[in-house]
């Protein structure tokens, strides 16, 4: 029975990283200009042999690809944090963008941008620690402010994550309409802007991401136990407030790199974990892995839809995943609701 | 661990959450091999107890340890392969399957990244045959009833092969037939060794399982003693604040505790007394409706071992108490009649009457109060050679109310009670 939930298991993962490799080729293929398979094949060929020439070469290299690896990494990254959210909090409707973790990233991230201007060191490690250090300290006050009576409450929880949510959006704002220098910068980042895709944010985001996925996977047992509650995972063993705090700062540290590079992207990290669960189960093992690449693929088909409903002009993906992600929120409530 | 050591020990210990103390001094030890139960009404801080060992709730003052170490010195990790525990109120909100869950307790035999070897499997295999629940192998948890869950749990936490076992209420969840399989386990299982610690509501379940029960009230827990010493009618009046007969149940060999009313329905006595001749179960309804009605009541010779006598003493009955299968002698028979005689009424129960218990008849019958007879003397009733049919002639005689139940008497009774009041 283990070993045939363990097939099973990989079979999806399989599935599922194969439909993202289709989903990234037609990411490629799709756009303003649609490129045909086999050039895409023989741009990467020529990129990868360092003979690339041209143009068109340039436009699938240096801006297609950029950008729908980044739209994959973004979309992993949301899912492993809602992941990690959704086990340590017990809540199937805890994912960083409703808990204000987001919000709280983006602040961090525009002070930075503010200050630090828009060179390219500031951009890519200047944004990313201000938006860490926004998201670390976001979690630990909508925390505190859902905990006052001394337990958590999934309620509690998800109106103080709106709470401070709006909060520092208004701040956000508030400074975007002080800095005018810089304000277009940040709107244009804000609105979910993967279109300011490159290579150095690929590579920020991929470390970014083997950190924040590679080790809680290390730690997948100690997830599960963190479902049964504190208390519970505390008898049969586990160090609760430290493993809380050191999954915290995972979920943070990839929440920092896809705010930082995109904006505020809602639902990703609310829907994927959940469609996953449903199919594979609560095993952490499985289920980080799985819900990675389908956060990867969800962003990857939202990126690609927002590029072409209103081509040549292009939608923020934002708008996209909030179109499918809203009435999806709204259908987890009600089901919800009908269990009890 | 060899047999007997002290695995779990409180000494002078206070417990509870933030800096507010739930019980304090606690002082006592459970022994590798022994069941030891906590009672107490709800709030008394048994959990709390409990939850100290496993860090939920905090050592204020005193120490507390297990297996030989002080608590504050073990990291969560070396806590939980000492102790296992089995809450009050298992959660299941995630679909997991039966065995996935079980194989949770193995945690802390488990390095941070290794997975459960065959030595691991083997042990869950053998704790879910224990606690019959191999069949729920493949379901999963969240579709399970609360029974099955429980079960489970009690399997998650014998994987966790502990040395001292918690019970938080472990069996409130479970049907007669698998609590008495689970604590016939956990009995089983303190037979060969291991340390129990259990809060129990049951008081019944805590006797016939335990070795030794503490009892904790207002703040304090009592030296744990054997069940027929912790849990007498008294010890039952003042903690749980209800009035109970507690005897040796002749099927189980250990101590019962069957309540007769609640303390706060006793009411102040404010009229009578009324005679009650009884015996052997026969006048208990009587004496507890009385109570409740606030008439005092006083209940002639009876023999311990009797019902009625320990309904009587629970009650706070006048009574003269005989050694068991006592006869009534003359010296007896006279403070019976003479506290007849000052009654307002005497109710006859519906007991049959034989040599040992006629005396209470007769003196009822020749104390010269107004009676009131239950049912009527037939034969086989009258055991005592016919003196009690001709003292029940001699009442009818009299005039005795004559009623054919309880209910009927105990109306009558205060009809007459009432009828008093209203003349004077």
């Amino acid at each position: 029975m283990a070993a045939d939930s363990r097939r099973s298991s990989r079979a999806v993962i399989a599935g599922l990283a194969f439909s993202l490799a289709l989903a990234v080729v037609a990411g490629v293929m799709f756009g303003a200009v649609r490129v045909p398979f086999g050039d895409v094949l023989g741009a990467l060929g020529r990129a990868l042999t360092g003979t690339a020439t041209g143009v068109g070469d340039a436009v699938i290299v240096d801006l297609r690809l950029p950008r729908v690896l980044l739209a994959a990494l973004v979309g992993a990254s949301l899912a492993t944090a809602g992941v990690l959210y959704q086990a340590l909090f017990r809540n199937a409707l805890a994912d960083p963008y409703i808990l204000g973790v987001s919000s709280g990233a983006g602040l961090g991230a525009t002070i930075m941008l503010v200050a630090g201007g828009s060179s390219l060191l500031g951009r890519v490690v200047g944004v990313p620690l201000g938006a860490f250090a926004g998201a670390l300290l976001t979690i630990t006050v909508v925390v505190r402010l859902a905990s006052r009576t001394g337990r958590l409450e999934a309620t509690s929880l998800l109106l103080a994550g709106v709470a401070v949510s709006y909060t520092l959006s208004a701040v956000t704002s508030f400074l975007m309409v002080v800095a005018r220098e810089s304000m277009q910068a940040v709107v244009f980042w804000m609105m979910g802007g993967l279109t300011g895709a490159s290579w150095p944010y690929v590579w920020l985001l991929t470390g970014l991401l083997l950190v924040g996925l590679a080790v809680p996977m290390a730690f997948s047992r100690h997830l599960d136990l963190m479902l049964l509650g504190d208390e519970r995972a505390g008898q049969l063993g586990l160090n609760v407030e430290r493993f809380k705090i050191f999954a915290l700062g995972c979920a943070s540290l990839v929440v920092a790199g896809a705010v930082s590079v995109s904006g505020l992207i809602g639902f990703v990290g609310l829907m994927t974990p959940h469609m996953v669960r449903l199919v594979l189960g609560p095993d952490h093992r499985a289920l980080l892995p799985a819900s990675a690449i389908a956060g990867a693929l969800v962003l990857v088909l939202s990126d690609l839809i927002a590029r072409i409903v209103l081509a040549p002009v292009e939608i923020p993906v934002g708008i996209v995943t909030a179109l499918a992600g809203g009435p999806f929120f709204v259908w987890l409530l009600v089901r919800k609701e009908r269990v009890r | 661990m060899s047999a007997g050591d002290v695995l779990v020990a409180f000494e002078d210990a206070s417990v509870g959450y933030g800096s507010r103390a739930v019980v304090e001094h606690v002082s006592f030890s459970v022994r590798a091999g022994e069941f030891v139960g906590l009672v107490g009404p709800n709030a008394a801080g048994k959990s709390t107890l409990l939850r100290a060992l496993t860090g939920s709730a905090s050592v204020l003052a005193g120490s507390v340890s297990l297996g030989g170490s002080p608590l504050a010195r073990l990291t969560p990790k070396e806590r939980a392969l000492l102790v296992g525990v089995v809450p009050q109120t298992p959660t299941a909100a995630f679909a997991f399957s039966a065995r996935a869950f079980v194989e949770m307790g193995r945690n802390p035999h488990l390095g941070t990244m290794q997975s459960v070897s065959a030595e691991d499997r083997a042990v869950v295999e053998d704790v879910m045959r224990l606690t019959d629940t191999e069949r729920l192998a493949a379901e999963t948890i969240d579709t399970l009833s609360g029974g099955d869950l429980q079960r489970l749990t009690v399997a998650q936490a014998l994987a966790q092969q502990p040395q001292v076992l918690l019970l938080d209420e472990a069996t409130a969840h479970l049907d007669l037939n698998h609590a008495l399989q689970v604590l016939d386990l956990v009995r089983r299982l303190a037979d060969e060794g291991l340390a129990v610690l259990g809060v129990f509501h049951d008081l019944d379940l805590a006797a016939r399982y335990s070795d030794r029960i503490a009892v904790v009230a207002a703040g304090r827990v009592r030296e744990p003693v054997e069940p027929e010493r912790a849990l007498d009618a008294a010890v039952v009046s003042d903690v749980f604040d209800v009035r109970a007969v507690v005897r040796t149940d002749p099927v189980s060999g250990t101590v019962s505790v069957t309540p007769i009313v609640r303390g706060a329905d006793v009411a102040r006595t404010t009229r009578g007394p009324v005679g009650v001749v009884c015996g052997s179960g026969s006048g208990a309804r009587v004496l507890r409706r009385l109570a409740q009605a606030g008439v005092g009541t006083s209940c002639g010779a009876l023999s311990e071992g009797d019902i009625d006598q320990a309904v009587a003493v629970a009650l706070g009955a006048d009574l003269v108490t005989l050694p068991p299968f006592g006869e009534i002698d003359a010296d007896a028979e006279e403070r019976v009649r003479s506290a007849y005689s000052t009654t307002r009424a005497c109710v006859v129960c519906d007991t049959p009457f034989g040599r040992a218990n006629v005396a209470n008849l007769r003196a009822a019958v020749r104390a010269g109060v107004p009676l009131v007879l239950v049912g009527e003397m037939t034969p086989e009733r009258d055991y005592s050679g016919g003196e009690a049919t001709a003292l029940w002639a001699e009442a009818v005689c009299a005039g005795a109310e004559r009623v054919s139940d309880e209910g009927a008497a105990i109306a009558a009774l205060l009809g007459m009670l009432d009828g008093e009041g209203h003349d004077g």
